[in-house]
């Protein structure tokens, strides 16, 4: 067996995400993608450039080995549809994820969080890149000021009303983790946009992985980041290129499609049920 | 109180014994010695005496060829290449979280606390850090030295060494070990390994018992 | 058993204690040292905090072998990702890479060597511990050496690369057998034997990065190629930065077929011809280019002028006219002249292809007509199109060989099987054992290669395994137990890749070739053992002198006498970087017109040929080299040294395969020809496909993104995304046959049957049936058969297989497609299987 040795990474690889080895060393650099550039507080987003997506599912099993997502369910998926008549037919690949929504106009909350009983739970501090303090409400689940929403499985108490309110049906229980609020049940889980990787400079492990560039993650408060700019050229801020628009979620993912795929192949979850956040290869 | 050195001692040695007997039998494959010792009427007779069939072991053929059955029935139980029971606790394990079942992060649990009570894996062991045996040998030596501390008149430190062997069974042992025993109990017909399962598991009841403060 | 209470425990204590006074404290302990304890002292609490360590290494679930960075806590490996540093990768890893994890910690794992007790196949076994393995291995070849038939002793083997390969090699070299078995011919053999036919022992890369047109012929690019993280990712920056447009004839929509520009669906075995017919196309309509002619050989005639070859082009490729290739591909003419037209109007272009081009009768011809695509368009070697693969060149330590060497002919097919099998005819080495005319081996001894599963009448390969008789001793290296080591005699654990020590050399898609090692990211699990310190063992108790003890210390040797990587800082800079690649290097586009100096002693020009060779080294006088002439001498290729182009002596293309040849592109090739196999590249009708009734129907195979064909089936993370391999069919075909989509069906072929379940769908072209070859385990651990896990029916197997939620596993499709062979390169034709297909 080799030395236990740790690996000389270098700036550029840290940069581009490369190591989650570095997270012990991260504060040490300076962090890269995830810096905001402003001293304002970052607004993590992804884009999903449909173009760049050959369905490979390298982001679904990264997302597997890094968060350790037992068998039966999925943080992260790509479903694919066949449509059309032979010989034209076509088949289009769709990344979904959770869309890390702004919460409706009104009040700013998405309505997983609005469904926690545990939220407003209590207040905590969250410190931007510059230093600054700002106070949010906690919960079980709850919405960071840098718009990531996340679970506390501590908190949680498995009661499920979050993985009903989720229009996109990402949300699911951990069989491995049980409700800290309630240890007879088992706690809620979903993509959390590898925060553990982005507090520490790196981007999720689907980004990290996309042989594509299909998945492009970043702060969307920084008009100079690489993702500002795409959703600038695209115009991707608007109803077309976000999944279910009616529901005034307000996603934070956005859909990079110039062939109109994402409306014609994305249909709503049924009520109860999760069987589409599954990722199969027909 | 009074201390009653001797009879904490003994006590102490007896459970020593105990682990220490459990874990060569789960080791590995069983050596010609080891049925030879079983054979003595002095153990045989008190394993006779408890109801515990040693079945092959026993019986009137050469020693080689007990071996021989029980080490196929050994592979066959938790080698494999087929359906086996690995004999990990991390196999067993519910805390474990999606992650690998061999070698996972309660190995380490179970290597780290091991190594924190001074002893080392030696590096012609070839198998997992959790493996029963290593645990039930942690145990014999835990229990070895808790004697040795009685006999020494230092009573602190055997009774230290009591409650880290209380915390092993409770964090370890305890969890997985009676479940085991019974998967054993269940995926054997060769009565010394039903037995020896049974035995492991009984003394589990025991050892939870009579350490439970 | 009664409850015990305390008084009985005294009671079996104390008799222990009496009788067991040595038996507690044996050599056999797992502890050593002495019990430290002091109260208040130490921390028994769970640890909290966990150091991570990253150490690169490379990636082996498939043979594009990614450079990646392994990341350890707690001595556990925790995750993969690609190697930032990589000039192949670009920091990128696959689905299958990402998953590498599985395999060292899946509850089926093999980590004892276990020896058959039982009868061979029932099941029995008895773990050994190595040195009885090795001593029971080394009795039974010993007796090989001393009677002189080394040659007895057969290895094998299926994924060996770099330093896997030569240390294997030298193993075999120094015992002197060369029956060695390989897989290139279920692979892809018939691609590499049609371009070392042409431009020698090249490994064909597209250089997607300058590329402006790729046409693609029958690759899965998108999901499974043999170099596939550095060229797909490449290929889709090229389409969506650049506009590249890719145009993806198959027989089916693959991933690669959808993401393409457009899909053309091709009727199955028409890949060469529609080649021929675009070849037609720009030949008639002066779309090629002149300047690769004169490394081009179209006729007989080494000299014949430009214009005289794009005559005989011309008639060469007359017949195959658009319309004509239309009616029997299904591609219509007018999209066959407009892809011909973009692809060689295109200032630079790739013409891509695999398994579905070559895997047919006159395989190896499909990709002759492929190459002459590229050579007309002048896209050889050429920025941005059809490059020549950059590799490592490593340098490794060498034993000394064995006096005697002897092989068994068993490797490259029945006798007329097969004209060229320079990539063998390994399907059939099970059938030439069985068939016992050429010999068979006394030891059999196979690593990473499940003969019973990959072939084609995969039942017969299980039988002829099960038989003692035919095999009399058979070692079986594996990871997990699988449809091949049931039938073992005795099984060796392997160590995962995450376990081992290797350098490596797959092809850099920049034309820059680029180092990497592989390293352990964990001490092996139980007794895992790598193949090199196996052969150790081996030699030591047969007698034989290695150059190395350990791989380790093979890579490290290597490491320090590999130009380049020595340098750098030779195994410690390995070690720390994972990849070194010449940071100055350029490709070296074009290399065939490297002029070269002829004025060498003993360089003459073979009149015939065009040829410069030198005759001293090829061994004869200068009177008997100008008499017989560079093509009479035997062995005069190995003395090549250029060729004369149009009164220039350039590189060309040297003969470094078997093939004898000049430096030109054999396009018309005399070792075809000699064999009765059409000289020039052309359209030659599948047997079987001649005689088909109305409703037989064409079966073909395919794999899919998250699968290795054999090795990954007990990766839980992949098998549950693909797990099942329903058959795909087009509605047309299937309503005709009363079959709705998820009815049960019957495939039948001549030598079997299966059922499977029907995949109803408008990706497939009418007439055909696709099954892809990853599924239908009757072994490989609970994820991937459902079965033969440690505890199947409670709760205490891998926590996460109480999760596993599919209980599908496929059907296999080889047991009902026959080994048989193109008969130019020996490849299996997996793609030419008639079968009827019905409602179950």
């Amino acid at each position: 067996m080799s030395e236990s040795k740790t690996l000389d990474i270098s700036r550029r690889a840290f940069l581009s995400g490369a190591g989650a080895a570095a997270v012990g060393a991260a504060t040490l650099v300076t962090p890269g993608v995830s810096q905001a550039a402003t001293s304002d507080v970052p607004r993590w987003g992804m884009v999903m450039d449909l173009r760049r997506c050959i369905g490979c599912r390298a982001c679904t099993v990264a997302c597997k080995s890094e968060n350790d997502v037992s068998l039966g369910r999925f943080r992260a998926v790509i479903t694919e549809k066949t449509t059309g008549t032979f010989p034209n037919t076509k088949k289009t690949f769709l990344p979904l994820m959770c869309n890390h929504c702004e919460g409706n106009k009104k009040d700013g909350v998405p309505p997983c969080v609005k469904a926690c009983p545990e939220y407003p739970g209590k207040r905590a501090k969250f410190t931007t890149p510059d230093g600054q303090k700002i106070t949010y409400r906690t919960g079980a689940t709850y919405k960071r000021p840098d718009g990531l929403i996340l679970i506390d499985k501590e908190k949680c108490i498995g009661c499920g009303k979050c993985i009903d309110a989720c229009p996109y049906g990402v949300r699911s229980f951990d069989p491995f983790v049980k409700a800290g609020g309630d240890p007879t049940k088992q706690a809620a889980d979903k993509c959390d946009m590898c925060a553990h990787r982005v507090d520490n400079g790196l981007e999720p492990s689907c980004v990290n992985t996309c042989q594509g560039r299909a998945r492009i993650f970043g702060d969307l408060n920084n008009p100079n980041s690489e993702i500002s700019k795409l959703v600038k050229k695209h115009n991707l801020a608007q109803d077309a290129n976000v999944l279910l628009p009616d529901k005034g979620t307000d996603p934070h993912v956005y859909y990079i499609d110039p062939d109109n795929l994402l409306h014609a192949i994305y249909t709503e979850r049924k009520k109860k049920k999760l069987d589409h956040f599954v990722d199969q290869i027909t | 109180m009074g201390t009653n050195w001797k009879e904490s001692a003994e006590s102490a040695k007896f459970r020593s014994n105990i682990y220490g007997l459990l874990a060569t039998v789960f080791r590995k494959e069983p050596s010609e010695a080891l049925i030879k010792e079983l054979r003595d009427p002095r153990l045989a007779g008190v394993f006779q005496d408890l109801g515990v069939d040693l079945g092959e072991v026993l019986k009137d053929i050469p020693e080689h060829e007990v071996v021989e059955t029980l080490s196929i029935e050994f592979t066959r139980l938790f080698i494999g290449p087929k359906d086996h029971i690995s004999a990990h606790e991390s196999i067993f394990t519910q805390l474990d979280g999606g992650m690998s079942a061999l070698w996972g992060t309660t190995t380490v649990a179970v290597k780290s606390f091991i190594e924190t009570a001074g002893l080392d894996y030696k590096q012609e062991f070839t198998g997992i850090p959790d493996h029963i045996s290593v645990e039930l040998e942690f145990m014999h030596k835990l229990a070895q030295w808790e004697a040795e501390k009685w006999e020494q008149k230092e009573s602190k430190s055997a009774e230290y060494c009591q409650s880290i062997q209380r915390m092993f069974l409770e964090q370890h042992l305890s969890c997985w070990l009676p479940r085991f025993c019974e998967e054993v109990m269940d995926k054997t017909s060769v009565p010394f390994y039903r037995n020896m399962a049974e035995l492991t598991r009984n003394f589990m009841r025991f050892e939870q018992q009579s350490t439970a403060h | 058993m009664k409850q015990f209470n305390r008084r009985d425990f005294v009671k079996l204590a104390a008799a222990t204690g009496t009788v067991m006074v040595t038996g507690l404290s044996t050599s056999q302990n797992a502890l050593a040292g002495d019990v430290r304890l002091q109260e208040g002292g130490r921390d028994f609490s769970p640890i909290t905090k966990k150091e991570r360590v990253a150490i690169p290494t490379t990636c082996w679930q498939c043979v594009t072998r990614d450079s990646m960075i392994g990341y350890v806590e707690d001595g556990r490996v925790v995750k993969l990702e690609g190697h930032p540093d990589s000039i192949r990768t670009l920091g990128k890893l696959c689905a299958k890479g990402q998953a590498g994890i599985n395999h060292v910690y899946f509850p089926d794992r093999i980590l004892y060597p276990m020896q058959r007790v039982g009868k061979r196949g029932e099941g029995k076994w008895k773990r050994i511990s190595w040195d009885d393995a090795l001593d029971l291995m080394a009795s039974k070849m010993k007796p090989l050496l001393d009677n002189g038939t080394p040659e007895l002793f057969m290895y094998q083997y299926g994924r060996h690369k770099g330093s896997q390969s030569s240390i294997m090699h030298d193993f075999m070299d120094a015992f002197g057998s060369q029956t060695i078995g390989t897989h290139t011919s279920v692979c892809e053999g018939p691609k590499w034997v049609g371009q070392e036919s042409l431009w020698g022992g090249m490994y064909d890369n597209w250089d997607y990065d300058h590329t402006d047109f790729v046409v693609n012929f029958g690759s899965n690019q998108f999901e499974t190629h043999t170099n596939h993280i550095p060229t797909s990712q490449r290929l889709i920056r090229a389409m969506v930065d650049r506009n590249v447009p890719l145009y993806t004839f198959d027989v089916r929509l693959s991933n690669t077929a959808a993401k393409s520009t457009e899909w053309v669906p091709i009727n199955v075995g028409m890949d060469g011809l529609v080649m021929l017919s675009m070849v037609n196309v720009i030949m008639n309509e002066g779309l090629f280019r002149r300047d690769h002619l004169q490394y081009m050989r179209v006729s007989p005639d080494y000299h014949a002028t430009d214009d005289e070859k794009i005559d005989a082009i011309k008639q060469h490729v007359a017949k195959f006219t658009p319309e004509f290739a239309s009616e029997k591909s299904g591609v219509p003419a007018d999209k066959i002249r407009m892809i011909a037209r973009g692809y060689a109007k295109a200032n630079a272009a790739c013409l891509i292809g695999y398994r579905g081009t070559v895997m047919h009768y006159h395989g190896a011809d499909q990709e002759r007509a492929a190459m002459l695509l590229s050579a007309i368009t002048n896209n050889l070697d050429r920025k941005g199109g059809r490059v020549m693969g950059v590799g490592a060149s490593w340098k490794h330590p060498s034993s000394p060989k064995a006096k005697l060497q002897k092989g068994l002919d068993i490797t490259n097919g029945f006798p007329g099987e097969a004209a060229f099998p320079t990539h063998q005819c390994s399907q059939q080495n099970l059938p030439m054992i069985k068939d016992g005319r050429n010999g068979r081996p006394q030891v059999y001894w196979s690593s990473c290669n499940n003969q019973a599963f990959i072939n084609g009448n995969n039942n017969e390969a299980e039988a002829i395994l099960a038989d003692e008789k035919l095999i009399p001793f058979y070692v079986n290296t594996n990871i997990v137990y699988d449809e091949s080591s049931q039938y073992a005699d005795l099984i060796l654990p392997d160590v995962t890749y995450l376990e081992r020590w290797d350098y490596e050399d797959m092809v850099s898609p920049t034309g820059v070739g680029e180092y990497s090692i592989r390293q352990p990211l964990i001490k092996p699990l139980g007794e895992a053992r790598d193949q090199g310190e196996v052969f150790y063992g081996l030699a030591q108790r047969l007698g034989i002198e290695l150059a190395y003890k350990t791989k380790e210390e093979y890579v490290r040797k290597s490491c320090e006498m590999t130009p380049g990587v020595k340098e750098a800082g030779g195994f410690e800079y390995m070690k720390k970087h994972g990849v070194w690649h010449d940071k100055k290097a350029k490709p070296n586009y074009g290399f065939y017109e490297a002029k070269v100096d002829v004025s060498g002693d003993g360089v003459i020009l073979d009149k015939k040929t065009g040829v410069y060779w030198d005759y001293k080294k090829a061994g004869v006088s200068k009177t008997e080299a100008e008499s017989k002439g560079y093509l009479g001498v035997e062995g005069a290729k190995k003395a090549y040294v250029a060729q004369n182009i149009n009164g220039t002596p350039r590189l060309a293309y040297p003969p470094n395969t078997s093939f004898t040849k000049s430096g030109l592109l054999d396009f018309y090739s005399d070792n075809f020809a000699a064999k009765g196999f059409p000289a020039f590249p052309t359209y030659t009708p599948i047997p079987e496909h001649q005689k088909m009734d109305k409703d037989d129907l064409h079966l073909t195979t395919y794999k899919v993104a998250v699968h290795t064909h054999s090795r990954t089936a007990h990766c839980k993370w992949l098998s549950e995304i693909k797990h099942d391999n329903p058959a795909w069919i087009n509605s047309k075909t299937a309503a005709a046959r009363g079959i709705k989509d998820g009815d049960s069906i019957k495939v039948k072929s001549d030598i079997g049957e299966i059922t499977t379940t029907a995949h109803v769908t408008e990706g497939i072209i009418p007439g055909i049936i696709a099954i892809s070859h990853h599924f239908g385990r009757k072994h490989s651990g609970i994820y991937g058969s459902g079965k033969k896990s440690p505890t199947t029916v409670t709760a205490s197997s891998d926590p996460d297989a109480k999760n596993m939620w599919w209980d599908k596993h496929g059907t296999h499709p080889n047991s009902i497609i026959p080994n048989s062979s193109d008969p130019i390169s020996g490849g299996q034709r997996w793609m030419d299987t008639v079968v009827k297909v019905s409602k179950a």
